[in-house]
């Protein structure tokens, strides 16, 4: 295989390169991959082109890819594959690549950010700086890029409520508990002020008080100085959201998913009793996290909750519940399946992803499939030390 | 040292030849005198020579019948110098002092004569059996032809005419197969319901119902019929017949009443009970058997009375010398293309939208268009590995051939072809391409994953444009795919029939992918057209006559000699079926162990002995190398090989023994000889009919008596000319090499794959091998030197690490 040494990278990432050049050469580039990618509706290019540059050698291309962050892992280049190549794990490993050896995490929001500062620097055209304007809004702006994008950052700043600051009131910490653990609430918790409470008051049913960051904002960017000088005498944060969790796991800090944390302590501690609001659910765990140990956590405390739990479903690790970095674009084959499976069920589907609870809810009213999903702190709490009951369904 | 073909009168007479003096470091004075020991010498400067062939000739004619032993070239070379006298009648044993010793050592003198003297003893003490020979037996004239397609119906019409009695079987009551049921056909664009001529008008071609070539007498067809069961021998088959009855005699003359009386539907998809297809012309109709009601309405109203329903299936036994087998393919069944939305409104393969051209074409006169958009998916399951890995090879060419007439007929529609690869390869195909495109057919390289369907039940095909590198939606009217092709169907029953092998996608295995397309892997089968593959027509005709003239030949050559078969000694043999089982040909079966036959004292009375047929046995020897009991004697016997070993490698210092086949590898060698290509003296070469025949004996037998190093060279890869010499000759080596390991005396052993471009490397190979055996170091001398005779020049790789390029190269190894 013609993969060409460069030099310029580690000997192992040369060595990955020429394995994985052995088994995707095969490869027809007949473009199925990317005609099934469900992200690949808009600006994804595509498992095909990225199997592409692995057999012409081009390391850097690859690796420098945003596309190769734009895969949820969902699998489905994988079940189309006519020459049965692993695709959906060739990008995996291709990520876990990058990451080993300096490169990073990257978000597509990010992305776009960065292109919006580019082009307002080479361009300061009118729709750039809206586009620009549009990102920031959304809270989606790189510190390390502002220099070039300060006309752009002034408007946002005086067009943003408290001139770019979230308000962090609307959370409610617990009132009792008897450990006090700190809480990173990431971006999308806190704009359902609702569940944001939710996650406070069932954590305090189970004992524990979450100690949050004011202003914590999203965990890809604006706010990664902000992570460290916030934790760095904490051992490690807990987060209700895997996007984080990823992101702060990447700048050194050490995340756990609460939800993990939460049902791990119910199982150890005596007396505490879980209670679910229905007699079964279907299970969905997302793309991004920690699958298996999500997976186990939902089945600890179904058992617990004395529930069942609907996991013959066919992609269960295969899922992509629609979104593309945060953005629903749509039901896709996956998520399709997951809803049809949970209406045949008569269960509601919990997820340990915030994102994808979303995703799914706009799925369902796409599809009219009449499906509760529930978010876990929606569906699971611990009755005894619970301050009231609550049902939500 | 003892010679038991010469003493006395009986001395041997060799044939000494200096090659025109080009032979320089064998001092033939010293050679003389050493052969002339035990056998009478005669010297000539080139026995070849015009004044020496007369000489041979005179030998001939007044010799007393001597053992004649020429020592001068190789046997390749001599065969053909001497062609003539051989012709004649002249045997020669032929010791290789020329390309084997001379040309390719160097000026040590001594070691030379020493080496072309032992050459020469072993050819007279051990020759080549001037072995007695087997006469292939009369075989039948006659050729079952199974498959009444375009393949089948032309090879047996063209079989007829060379003299041999054909029994054409069709499954269906009607000839012509899948080719003359199509519509139009490419590249000709006209119907593919002809057949060349040869008699009446040479160079027409007619349709089945007009061409007389399929009424010769000697041509019998037999409709509707299977083959159910096939014994004997090649030369000799019992095959047995089954026919169903037609119920529709000949008489019938076409007036169509019984279908219009008919009230059962017929399994064929819109016809009667009793219905018509495609028109060969000598039966014009047949009924379905399967779901007719037997009312008998239609032999009531039949005018002709052609209908008679007392007719029953029935058996016959033909004895035939060949079997042809012309079975065709067919399109693939839904499994492998349903996950494209077949099933679906808007979704057909590329047969139903032939079936609705004819309709559209009616559409296109009336100034209506069906559907405004249009798209085929190319590779529809096809090159798939998990539907079809294969090619069909015409889904392209039947897209294209749709494509321009949809273009033709409605200039408006959109049509857009899908495809993984467009596969043009044929005479004038490339044009059908450019047609399309100067059509305005859009061509979007990539494939979908899946056909989806809008809220209102139209498809939607989201893919990948790939060389724009982006996404595109299409909504068409209609989705044509273009499916492969699968072998007809019971091609898997009909293999096991007749004994012979698949392929990996289900298709008749021809023998040879270079040489021998209509073979099987059973002799005396045969096989054309898409029995072995989707096909053209041009190809399907193609190979029609040449497996005619194939089978023709196979059946004409009683008389022809081949090698003597090898034998079992039933006195040794205990009737393991190991024979039986390596033996490429079949050519071993075991039998009951007859009263009368000795046996080994081990075995009981229901014991089994191994018979080899000699009319199938090939003489490769693989069986008597592979005998646990030594029970086999092939031709060229197990004490000759002991005793060429020891003869060549005595006296030698660290010899190297080579053995070697005399097919592909015995070119290389030969060739790479005539270039003069050196290596050292000590490499002792021996040679074999197919590697095959070395057994762990042998190599042990070398070691035994000092070998440093083995090697085997056989046939390229695959291509054994035995089929499983090789394989057998690396188990064999693979044993060898254990036993030596356990004795605590490894030796290097290597198998190499030879054809005649080796020519250019082997010479390097062996001294490579021969450096590495007798424990020199790559030196960096010899390194520049090997680097010289590759031409990259001395010192263009210095620094080299010594032993780098001593491995092997390609050869599979075992030593150390």
């Amino acid at each position: 295989m013609a993969v060409a040494a460069d030099t310029a990278y580690p000997k192992a990432v040369v060595d990955e390169f020429k394995r994985l050049a052995e088994e995707c050469n095969i490869c027809y580039q007949c473009g199925t991959c990317t005609s099934s990618c469900p992200s690949g509706r808009e600006l994804y290019r595509g498992p095909r082109r990225l199997v592409r540059l692995i057999l012409s050698g081009e390391i850097e291309a690859v690796l420098k890819s945003d596309d190769l962050w734009r895969c949820t892992e969902c699998g489905t280049c994988t079940e189309v594959c006519r020459m049965d190549i692993d695709v959906a794990s060739l990008l995996s490993r291709l990520r876990k690549l990058e990451h080993e050896y300096g490169g990073t995490i990257r978000c597509p929001e990010r992305t776009a950010a960065d292109v919006a500062a580019a082009r307002l620097r080479k361009q300061p055209r009118i729709d750039n700086l809206r586009f620009g304007v549009a990102m920031m809004v959304e809270g989606h702006f790189p510190k390390d890029k502002v220099g070039a994008a300060e006309s752009g950052m002034k408007i946002v700043k005086q067009m943003l409520p408290l001139g770019g600051k979230r308000a962090a009131g609307e959370a409610v910490p617990a009132a009792r508990g008897t450990t006090t653990l700190p809480f990173y609430a990431g971006c999308a918790l806190p704009q359902d002020h609702e569940l944001h409470a939710l996650v406070h008051e069932v954590a305090a049913g189970f004992g524990v008080r979450l100690d949050e960051a004011a202003d914590a904002g999203c965990c890809g960017h604006p706010s990664r100085g902000t992570v460290d000088s916030l934790f760095s005498s904490a051992e490690r944060v807990y987060t209700a959201c895997p996007a984080c969790d990823a992101s702060l796991d990447e700048t050194g800090v050490e995340a756990v998913p609460l939800w993990n944390a939460l049902t791990e302590r119910a199982a150890r501690a005596s007396g505490m009793v879980l209670r679910a609001s229905t007699g079964s659910f279907v299970p969905y765990v997302g793309c991004l996290a920690d699958r298996d140990a999500a997976l186990a956590a939902l089945g600890v405390a179904a058992q617990q909750a004395g529930v069942t739990m609907e996991v013959d479903y066919p992609t269960l690790h295969n899922g992509c519940c629609g979104a593309l970095g945060g953005m629903y674009r749509g039901a896709t084959k996956a998520s399709t399946r997951l809803l049809e499976f949970a209406v045949e069920k008569h269960a509601p589907v919990v997820t340990t992803c915030v994102l994808c609870r979303d995703n799914l809810r706009s799925a369902a009213r796409e599809l009219k499939l009449d499906v509760p999903i529930r978010f876990w702190p929606e569906y699971f709490r611990a009755v005894e030390y619970a301050p009231e009951e609550r049902t939500d369904d | 040292m003892t010679f038991p073909n010469g003493s006395g009168p009986d001395r041997p007479l060799v044939l000494l030849c200096e090659c025109a003096g080009t032979l320089k470091n064998i001092d033939f004075d010293r050679l003389e005198q050493h052969v002339g020991l035990h056998a009478d010498v005669l010297r000539g400067d080139h026995w070849c020579s015009r004044v020496g062939q007369a000489q041979i000739l005179e030998l001939m004619e007044t010799g007393d019948g001597r053992q004649l032993t020429f020592a001068g070239c190789s046997p390749d070379f001599a065969a053909r110098r001497f062609q003539n006298l051989m012709a004649r009648g002249l045997q020669l044993e032929i010791a290789d002092i020329r390309e084997g010793c001379s040309w390719v050592h160097g000026g040590d003198s001594g070691a030379v004569t020493d080496k072309a003297g032992r050459i020469i003893d072993s050819s007279i003490a051990y020759p080549d059996a001037l072995a007695d020979t087997v006469s292939y037996a009369e075989r039948r004239n006659t050729v079952v032809v199974i498959g009444g397609g375009v393949a089948g119906t032309q090879a047996a019409a063209e079989l007829a005419q060379m003299g041999h009695d054909v029994e054409l079987v069709e499954r269906r009551a009607f000839l012509g197969g899948r080719a003359a049921r199509i519509g139009t056909v490419f590249p000709t664009n006209d119907c593919g319901q002809c057949l060349p001529t040869t008699d009446a008008q040479a160079g027409t071609r007619k349709c089945f119902h007009r061409n007389v070539a399929i009424d010769h007498p000697d041509l019998s067809i037999r409709r509707r019929s299977t083959v159910e069961a096939v014994t004997g021998h090649p030369g000799d088959f019992q095959v047995s017949i089954r026919t169903l009855p037609n119920m529709v005699t000949d008489a019938c003359i076409n007036c169509g009443t019984c279908e219009t009386v008919c009230e059962a539907d017929s399994s064929e998809p819109g016809k009667k009970a009793i219905f018509s297809e495609f028109y060969d012309g000598r039966v014009i109709r047949t009924i379905d058997l399967e779901t007719c009601t037997f009312c008998g309405r239609c032999a009531e109203e039949c005018p002709v009375e052609a209908i008679d329903f007392s007719q029953s299936p029935r058996r016959t036994t033909v004895h035939a010398g060949a079997i042809l087998t012309a079975t065709g393919c067919e399109p693939a069944p839904e499994k492998y293309f349903d996950y494209l939305g077949y099933g679906h409104d808007g979704v057909v393969t590329q047969v139903e939208l032939a079936e609705m051209l004819d309709d559209w074409a009616a559409q296109a006169s009336l100034g209506r268009m069906p559907v405004e958009e249009l798209v085929m998916v190319q590779c529809a399951g096809s090159r798939d590995q998990r539907h079809l890995p294969h090619c069909s090879r015409l889904c392209c060419m039947i897209a294209l051939k749709h494509a321009i007439r949809l273009k033709a007929l409605f200039p408006e529609m959109k049509v857009t072809i899908c495809y993984l690869e467009m596969r043009t390869a044929g005479v004038g195909y490339e044009n059908w391409f450019l047609d399309a495109r100067k059509a305005g057919v859009e061509f979007l390289r990539g494939t979908p994953p899946e056909v989806q369907f809008d809220g209102h039940g139209r498809p939607v095909i989201e893919v990948e444009d790939v060389t724009a590198a982006r996404k595109r939606v299409l909504r068409p009217d209609l989705v044509v795919l273009s499916t492969g092709m699968v072998p007809a169907t019971d091609t898997e029953k009909l293999t096991q029939t007749l004994a012979i092998d698949r392929d990996k996608d289900g298709f008749v295995e021809i023998l040879d992918r270079k040489n021998r397309a209509t073979e099987t892997s059973a002799e005396g089968v045969f096989v054309c057209g898409s029995a072995a593959g989707p096909k053209a027509l041009i190809e399907v005709n193609t190979e029609a006559s040449a497996v005619a003239s194939e089978i023709h030949n196979f059946l004409t050559s009683a008389g022809r000699r081949g090698t003597a078969a090898s034998q079992v000694d039933a006195a040794q043999c205990v009737g393991c079926d190991t024979c039986s089982t390596m033996c490429p040909f079949g050519a071993i079966m075991l039998i009951d162990r007859p009263e009368s036959a000795p046996r080994p004292d081990e075995v009981k009375d229901d014991g089994k002995l191994a018979v080899i047929d000699a009319q199938t046995c090939r003489a490769c020897g693989i069986c008597a190398a592979n005998c646990p009991e030594v029970a086999i004697t092939h031709n060229l016997s197990d004490d000759a090989l002991f005793g060429r070993i020891a003869m060549m490698t005595e006296g030698v210092e660290k010899p190297v023994v080579g053995f070697y086949c005399k097919e592909c590898a015995g070119a290389a060698i030969g060739l790479s000889g005539q270039r003069r290509d050196r290596y050292p003296e000590n490499v002792r070469l021996i040679e074999l009919p197919c590697l095959g025949r070395v057994s762990a004996l042998h190599i042990v037998e070398a070691a035994r008596l000092g070998a440093a190093g083995v090697f085997l060279a056989g046939c390229a890869e695959g291509r054994c000319q035995y089929r499983t010499g090789d394989t057998s000759a690396l188990e064999q080596m693979t044993i060898a090499d254990e036993v030596l390991a356990e004795s605590g005396t490894p030796l290097p052993l290597e198998l190499w794959h030879l054809c005649a471009v080796d020519r250019l490397s082997v010479g390097r190979r062996i001294r490579m091998f021969d450096a590495r055996a007798v424990g020199d170091e790559l030196t960096p001398a010899l390194f520049d030197h090997e680097m010289d005779l590759i031409g990259a020049g001395a010192g263009a790789l210095a620094g080299a690490p010594a032993g780098a390029a001593c491995g092997g190269g390609e050869g599979r190894g075992c030593g150390r």
